[in-house]
């Protein structure tokens, strides 16, 4: 474990600086530290962790993953117009959708890594067909309430433990497994580090892709039925969030956004430091508008501090702290 | 008065110390030479002259002055230019925008002066006689060794004082190399000096009025070139005696055909191409650098679109593609020509560049054995003593040659017979370069049937039990026994076919 954190010192960055947060917090609300509050705040960052866990494969590999919002609703609305409130269609509604989403995540993997396009255009093209397809499909009809059976994974507890708590769990167990332990995983770090040199050594770069992409859009189905549950509804247009947090928690989490570094132990961190501070903003009491620019402009220092100029500092940092003078040029690697 | 002292210079990284206490001393008007053995602190050295690596400790003197450079670009201006044997060229610009990069003639509204720009550029090729490549080609679209020719405009550009060449001939072919090698005694010839680091030791005697010698970080001899030997040299730098450095010719050759490859064409470079290898055979594949030799080795290993017949021990292959390529002991593996962009992922471990064609040799079901892993490295940077701190050093801090023989071990552990080895001692020093002649042949002795390009001519000639000779992306012929010598290569590159 030493090992790897010294490997993944950006992933250190990211827990301080979600202890920094936590802290912070609870000095702007005394009680937050509460059971209650941490409660919410895990739940939170579960939503986050899990959309953010197949875009956590997809930019290591190289790619991102711009389809997860429409993926994300669609399972959602479909969901809930397919089990009409009730909890007996979800046994085979959940499964359904969560393959639906695969194979529209095996799509976006196709389209990049068999026919060349660019993941910025495939993954978008995809979105927009999706949220297209969905609005033709419902008509506008509102969509029907969640089923008990979801709401009880959203929002529901096994003792004190929330249910979607012990879901993130496994699957960040699961995940993690399969970046460190895995062949699957290995590759996948070489065709992001470069594509040419993993052609060159015989990884099976297609496959690779295309597995991470089925990854991306099977967690933004699951992320978009659980969702459901928490709101107790589906509604349009409530994946779109998650487009952007999904990414930046991958980057707070240490990934380089060009692919090849990264850790899904990062991204929770990420998800974390995100649903914190999202928390932490309305204590300010500003405009509904001018929250949205403090989040925005929040977010892109974090993501900046959690990259380059970060480790730079760092080192200066521990220059100063050795009693040597602080070198401000940077090496060339 | 020497224009360049450097004493007690020491840099460490981590842990590794890659200079202690080096001393260097060099005066205006000689080409000096730059020697020792892969990781012995060369490149570190002349990146710290160079502005592009901070010194711990040392003083340097230039120009009767001291100095200290704080990035490149001061180094520039004070007359120290180099190429960096890591190229550094932007893929996306054209020649004339690399070699101007920043210096670039702006107009009055901060536009780049195009026709400016291919005017000095022109007269820049002019001056030194550079071989033809077109100002306004993208850098991308070059080979290798026309990089390089760019990286040694790119310096001249700057017309400095020093003109620091680290293995600037490594990739180059003979014809290249004669250029740079009359360039490099000219411009010391006009007073300047020009400090030139190389691994081949007939090019340093052919330019180099001195030499200095670095082993460990330190440097250990300085001589006028003339008052040593090859031997003597040799073992300053390895610190112990070497006993040659081509293997015993051995025909290990058996009658069984490893490849059998009839009418192979790629494009436009590689055109109806049949030959033979061999079990236990060492081919060398000649001819003038640009004509098909690149294109065979990849068309082989299945990299790009190819036509024709090839036949892997006696079975067609009929998929073609690095995966069908390394099937393990019956398949065929690549070194291939470039080092960084298509050998190794320079921002992960060794281990993992090591490993990364086995994957399936130390994983069960699609789980990985970090044990199983761990042994396979240790064997392999064992048996080529590949000088790392740890199997986790990251592969693009090692030194040139350490890294080309993380290139070389990746393919030997997919243990495929057939090795298709594209210059595979580029940047690699004597020692080691007689620890690979050694290997192939240890290696054929055993069964393997070897494909073998250099662009170091004697070594085709010393090593190869026949050499294949491509002109225009055909064979030209397949010298043989006595008719293989640099000479006879030559000839039949440049014979007119009708
Ligand atoms: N950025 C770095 N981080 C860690 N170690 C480094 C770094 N750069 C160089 N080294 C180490 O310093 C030592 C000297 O390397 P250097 O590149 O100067 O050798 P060299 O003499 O140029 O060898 P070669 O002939 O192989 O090019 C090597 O052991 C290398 O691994
Ligand atoms: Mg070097």
């Amino acid at each position: 474990m030493t090992l790897f954190l010294a490997r993944h010192r950006a992933i250190l960055l990211a827990y301080l600086g979600m202890i920094v947060l936590l802290a912070l917090t609870s000095f702007f609300s005394p009680g937050f530290l509460a059971g209650s509050h941490l409660r919410t705040l895990t739940v939170l960052a579960a939503f986050i962790g899990i959309v953010a866990l197949g875009q956590t494969f997809v930019i290591i590999g190289g790619g991102i993953d711009l389809s997860l919002p429409w993926v994300l609703n669609c399972a959602a609305i479909l969901m809930t117009l397919i089990a009409k409130g009730q909890d007996g269609p979800l046994l085979w509604v959940i499964p359904l959708l969560l393959v639906a989403g695969a194979f529209i995540g095996a799509i976006n993997g196709i389209g990049i890594a068999v026919f060349g396009v660019p993941p910025i255009i495939m993954t978008l093209a995809v979105n927009v067909i999706l949220q297209g397809g969905i609005l033709v499909y419902t008509g506008g009809t509102p969509p029907a309430t969640a089923p008990q059976l979801v709401q009880f994974l959203a929002v529901g507890r096994i003792g004190p433990i929330p249910v979607v708590a012990v879901i993130w769990l496994i699957l960040a167990v699961a995940a993690s497994f399969l970046l460190s332990k895995t062949a699957f995983g290995r590759q996948l770090y070489a065709v992001g580090t470069s594509a040419a040199v993993a052609e060159f050594s015989g990884v099976p770069i297609v496959r690779t892709s295309v597995l991470a992409y089925t990854l991306s859009g099977f967690t933004a189905a699951l992320a978009g039925m659980l969702l459901t549950g928490y709101s107790a509804q589906a509604y349009l247009g409530m994946g779109d969030p998650y487009l952007f947090t999904s990414i930046a928690a991958v980057a707070i989490g240490g990934a380089s956004i060009l692919g090849g570094s990264g850790h899904y132990i990062g991204t929770i961190a990420g998800a974390f430091v995100l649903t914190i501070l999202t928390g932490l903003l309305p204590a300010l009491n500003l405009s509904n508008g001018a929250l949205l620019i403090v989040y925005g402009v929040v977010i892109l220092v974090t993501v900046s501090l959690a990259s380059e100029a970060f480790s730079d500092l760092a080192a200066a940092l521990r220059a100063v702290l050795r009693g040597g003078r602080a070198t401000a040029g940077k090496e060339p690697s | 008065m020497d224009l360049l002292q450097a004493s007690a210079v020491s840099k460490r990284y981590g842990g590794i110390a890659a200079l202690s206490g080096a001393e260097f001393h060099a005066a205006a008007g000689e080409v000096h030479a730059l020697l020792g053995e892969n990781g012995a602190g060369k490149s570190t050295f002349i990146q710290i002259l160079a502005g592009a690596v901070r010194p711990d400790e040392g003083m340097i003197n230039f120009d009767g002055a001291p100095f200290r450079a704080a990035n490149p670009s001061a180094a520039q201006a004070a007359g120290i230019s180099a190429v960096f044997q890591e190229l550094s060229l932007i893929p996306d610009l054209t020649v004339e925008q690399n070699i101007w990069f920043r210096h670039e003639w702006r107009s009055p509204l901060r536009m780049i002066r195009r026709k400016a720009l291919r005017e000095k550029t022109l007269e820049l090729f002019a001056r030194y006689a550079f071989p033809a490549i077109a100002p306004d080609q993208e850098v991308r679209r070059l080979t290798l060794a026309d990089r390089q020719v760019v990286e040694i405009a790119k310096a001249l550009a700057r017309d400095p004082k020093v003109l620091i060449l680290d293995e600037a001939t490594s990739s180059l072919a003979p014809r290249e190399t004669e250029w740079l090698l009359g360039l490099a005694t000219r411009f010391a010839g006009e007073g300047r000096l020009v400090i030139y680091i190389s691994h081949r030791l007939q090019e340093v005697r052919q330019v180099a009025k001195r030499v200095t010698v670095f082993r460990n970080g330190q440097t250990v001899a300085a001589h006028d070139t003339a008052s040593v030997s090859d031997d003597e040299i040799i073992t300053e730098m390895l610190g112990r005696r070497m006993e040659r450095l081509y293997p015993e010719r051995r025909d290990t050759a058996t009658a069984k055909l490893a490849l059998k490859v009839r009418g192979l064409s790629a494009g436009s470079r590689l055109r109806d191409v049949d030959f033979d290898l061999r079990e236990g055979e060492v081919l060398g594949v000649g001819g003038l650098q640009g004509h098909g030799q690149r294109e065979l080795f990849q068309a082989l290993f299945g990299i790009g679109k190819s036509r024709g017949s090839i036949e892997l021990w006696g079975r067609e292959m009929t998929a073609r593609g690095p995966r069908q390529a390394l099937t393990g002991r019956d398949g065929i593996a690549l070194v291939p020509e470039d080092r960084r962009g298509q050998g190794l992922l320079l921002s992960k471990s060794v281990r993992e560049n090591l490993t990364l064609a086995v994957i399936p040799r130390f994983s069960s079901g699609g789980i990985l054995s970090a044990r199983r892993e761990k042994a396979l490295v240790a064997e392999m940077m064992t048996f080529l003593r590949i000088k790392a701190k740890t199997p986790d050093q990251v592969a693009g801090t090692l030194s040139g040659g350490n890294q080309q023989k993380v290139v070389f071990g990746k393919m030997l552990l997919t243990e495929a017979r057939v090795l298709l080895l594209f210059d595979p001692t580029r940047g690699v020093d004597v020692g080691t370069k007689g620890e690979i002649f050694t290997l192939m042949r240890d290696l054929a002795a055993k069964g393997y049937a070897i494909l073998f390009y250099s662009s170091d001519q004697p070594e085709l000639v010393h090593v190869a039990d026949r050499v294949a000779v491509m002109q225009n992306g055909r064979m030209a012929a397949i010298l043989e026994g006595a008719g293989i010598s640099e000479d006879g290569i030559l000839r039949a590159a440049m014979i007119e076919k009708h």
